[in-house]
């Protein structure tokens, strides 16, 4: 197991009820994990805990040989090797693409950053946009320059926030199956957060449905959205993908 | 052990800056609150008897005064210049925050000038139409001219804080009111002041606070008001210790007002709740509308900018000479660089306290904002007392450090400059820290985690992508209160060292020495500086 989670619990201080409660997973190396859930299911709360943004009340987390927190240790989110694309992206204004991919190489030599940035936006298939600054781009772009510059100092986990909710529904589905090509050309293990079941199920090889900080089902696509009939009722998201199978 | 780990996650350099800058804040005002229940002297049993009721009575009056017209200015301007467009309109918009250029003790004097018997006013009628006035009906040294000179040039704290909300909050429910056939003076009483309560409220906190540190105003006017008598008791009749005892009542008083402030407000914001926000759009004035509300702004403006600046203008022209000397430019120095100084430490200080409560949950993030702020509504002269005491005091601590190190053993931190920019710090830190803050909350938490996943630490991710971002508000933060510390007084007139002056402390000097027309290229130099930063800031805010 790369990934493990262990009795996970959290609680925003100024919340009555635990935001998390006992959250549980184990990750393969280089599997796409889908946690989906509804909105304020603290989806992005889990992907915060492990990312080191916020503090657990309880459990532990190893990614790797590594223990980022547990009871005693907490390891800062910068020094986790842990990526993420955010759900608005978050790219410095102030810098161009190119600079924007190479601030997380900071370690890096001069020659080694240049490779780099070419490879990441190689992969992403935006080789002339280097010099672009980030409001000169459009929405999936700036999604994807932001995937690069998670990718670039090749992290050990990769985690993405509602990637797909600021693209319009078209874009949506061509970039799915894209950012699937590349998560699996690279082999870095991920998880992404979702509302929609057609996203998880397009990319995930593994879906964690999430309800109110608890882990309901986990599975692949098929045993949860295939098989399980009464899904329907359980899930208050619209089950398109039931008449599609 | 999870404490421990929490404790040991949040000990940063940011966490421990932040604690020593915030006890920096709060030590001067502790100082006083330890000393206020020492045991009384003589002096003060006296002025508890005899004077302090008097003292009360002034202060209140002044502030009850002063309170109510600017909130009638101030509100009744916001409403005309948002909800109607009529001739000058976009020039009053940002003119009508130009009285607060002059600070209220230059407008005093220079009142004074042209309305006593040598001034234009009285001079005219005497030559031009032989008549000679009644003495008593020209004199402004009283209680109503105190107020009516505060009012006027505070009054623009009411008028910025109403017309943001009125702008940006207030279109659904005037438009409503319009629709349904309102005339303008109903929706100003039933549907702009109801609304604007909060708003309101926080621009008249603001006058009120102002009020209570105000000591040019009052003391050239003869009246006995808490400042004044915290000056006489210190500097009078040499004994700190019962100015201490006035200071420490103020400050009560002073957090009453706040107190008060909070309940008045309830738990109305007036922060921008909605994103989208829609202007209220101005209806066109026709016919002789038009000239009324051009009138009344032109009223206002006029004697709370032009006929003062005309007045120092004119003086001017009588002193010029004063320009070439190299004591003026010695005073411009001497301003301009312990406020640059006094800024710069600001600017610093509220950048590291910002930063530290933004990142952070918990008792002390949640509390250092507040105590940041606290020294603005602490007045001058009070703060100056505290810091006085705290630093005589650590000055008979390091006593025998001098000694050792073969000083003469004096008072070396007391009598510095270190001390006056210090007073300067605390009381205008908040200045600084607001305009931060809000540049702070523009931006959001989002760069900054997303540097810190990509390996940055807090502060590498500061230097590398919040301080970029926030440039403008840290600029902002630096001018505001570089020109709050210009026109400071009380504060000046205390710590300053001997033999120092700023271009404040000599213009009241002057005014006080009855050679008015001396004051006023100090004064107008102060006037020019703020005036230019309002136009900036006018003009920068717009574009936003
Ligand atoms: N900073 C915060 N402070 C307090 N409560 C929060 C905060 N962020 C999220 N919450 C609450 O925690 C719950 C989970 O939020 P979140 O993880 O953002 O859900 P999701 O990403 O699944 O929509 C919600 O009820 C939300 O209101
Ligand atoms: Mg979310």
């Amino acid at each position: 197991m790369f990934v493990h989670i262990r009795n996970l619990a959290f609680k925003y201080p100024n919340s009555k009820d635990n935001t998390i409660n006992d959250f549980n997973l184990t990750i393969d190396q280089g599997e796409i994990i889908s946690i989906l859930g509804e909105s304020g299911s603290g989806k992005s709360t889990i992907l915060r805990l492990i990312a080191g943004l916020e503090m657990p009340t309880n459990g532990n987390i190893m990614v790797g040989d590594h223990c980022m927190c547990s009871n005693s240790t907490f390891t800062q989110p910068e020094k986790r090797g842990v990526g993420m694309v955010f759900q608005d992206y978050a790219l410095f204004p102030h810098m161009t693409v190119e600079d924007n991919i190479k601030f997380g190489l900071q370690k890096w030599s001069r020659k080694d950053k240049k490779n780099r940035v070419g490879e990441v936006l190689e992969l992403v298939n935006l080789e002339d946009y280097r010099k672009r600054y980030p409001f000169e781009l459009s929405g999936g772009q700036q999604q994807r320059i932001a995937l690069a510059r998670a990718l670039a100092p090749k992290p050990k986990l990769l985690l993405f926030d509602e990637p797909f909710s600021n693209l319009d529904a078209d874009l949506q589905i061509r970039i799915r199956e894209e950012l699937r090509r590349i998560i699996k050309s690279t082999g870095v293990t991920s998880i992404f957060v979702t509302h929609d079941q057609d996203d998880s199920q397009a990319l995930a090889d593994r879906i964690v449905v999430l309800r109110e900080g608890e882990v309901a089902q986990v599975g692949t696509a098929q045993e949860i959205l295939g098989t399980d009939c009464n899904f329907a009722d359980r899930m208050p998201v619209k089950p398109r993908v039931l008449s599609r199978v | 052990m999870k404490w421990f780990r929490s404790l040991k996650t949040t000990m940063n350099l940011w966490t421990v800056f932040s604690v020593i800058f915030v006890l920096l804040v709060l030590l001067p005002n502790l100082s006083i609150i330890v000393q206020f229940f020492a045991e009384p002297n003589e002096n003060w049993l006296h002025i508890r008897e005899y004077m302090l009721q008097n003292y009360i009575q002034n202060t209140l009056i002044l502030v009850f005064f002063v309170g109510i017209l600017t909130l009638f200015i101030g509100t009744s301007l916001a409403w005309i210049i948002s909800a109607y467009d009529f001739p000058m309109r976009r020039f009053f918009q940002w003119g009508m925050i130009l009285p607060l250029a002059i600070p209220p003790y230059i407008g005093a004097y220079t009142y004074h000038g042209i309305l006593n018997y040598t001034g234009v006013i009285q001079t005219s009628l005497r030559n031009q139409f032989d008549v000679t006035v009644n003495q008593q009906y020209f004199n402004i040294m009283n209680m109503p001219g105190a107020i009516f000179i505060l009012t006027i040039f505070l009054f623009p704290y009411v008028y910025t804080i109403t017309k943001a909300f009125l702008a940006r909050q207030s279109t659904a429910l005037v438009e409503n009111a319009r629709i349904l056939g309102s005339s303008s003076w109903r929706i100003y009483f039933r549907v702009v002041l109801p609304i604007s309560r909060a708003a309101i409220i926080a621009g008249v906190s603001l006058v009120i606070l102002e009020v209570l540190n105000d000591y040019g105003v009052v003391s050239y006017y003869g009246i006995q008001t808490f400042t004044t008598a915290i000056f006489q008791t210190w500097f009078g009749m040499g004994d700190l210790q019962s100015a201490v005892k006035l200071s420490g009542t103020l400050m009560v008083i002073v957090l009453g007002i706040l107190v008060v402030e909070r309940i008045a407000r309830g738990r109305r914001q007036f922060s921008f709740t909605t994103t989208k926000v829609k202007l209220l759009q101005p209806v066109k004035l026709e016919g002789r509308k038009k000239w009324y509300a051009f009138s009344f702004c032109m009223f206002i403006f006029s004697i709370g900018f032009i006929i003062p600046v005309i007045q120092l203008i004119y003086w001017a022209t009588m002193t010029y000479e004063q320009l070439f000397s190299h004591d003026f430019w010695q005073l411009i120095w001497n301003s301009v660089s312990v406020a640059f100084t006094a800024s710069t430490i600001i600017v610093i200080m509220a950048v590291v306290i910002s930063n530290f409560a933004r990142l952070n949950r918990g008792m002390l993030a949640k509390t250092f904002p507040k105590i940041t702020i606290l020294g603005y509504s602490i007045p001058g002269a009070v703060i100056a007392v505290g810091v006085v005491t705290l630093f005589t005091a650590l000055d008979r601590q390091l006593f025998g450090f001098y000694e050792w190190l073969g000083l003469e053993p004096t008072l070396l931190i007391s009598t510095s400059l270190f001390m006056l920019v210090f007073a300067y710090v605390i009381r205008y830190l908040a200045v600084g820290y607001n305009s931060i803050e809000s540049g702070f909350d523009r931006i959001g938490t989002n760069f900054t985690e997303a540097s810190r996943m990509l390996g940055m630490s807090v502060t590498k991710s500061f230097f590398k992508v919040d301080m970029k971002l926030i440039r403008g508000a840290i600029f902002g933060g630096f001018i505001l209160a570089f020109i709050d510390i210009m026109k400071e007084l009380p504060l000046t007139l205390i710590l300053r060292p001997f033999n120092f002056d700023t271009l404040a402390t000599k213009a009241y000097q002057y005014a006080v020495d009855e050679m008015i027309q001396q004051a006023a290229i100090p004064s107008i130099f102060i006037i020019l500086v703020s005036g230019i930063a309002i136009y900036v800031f006018h003009h920068v805010l717009e574009k936003e």
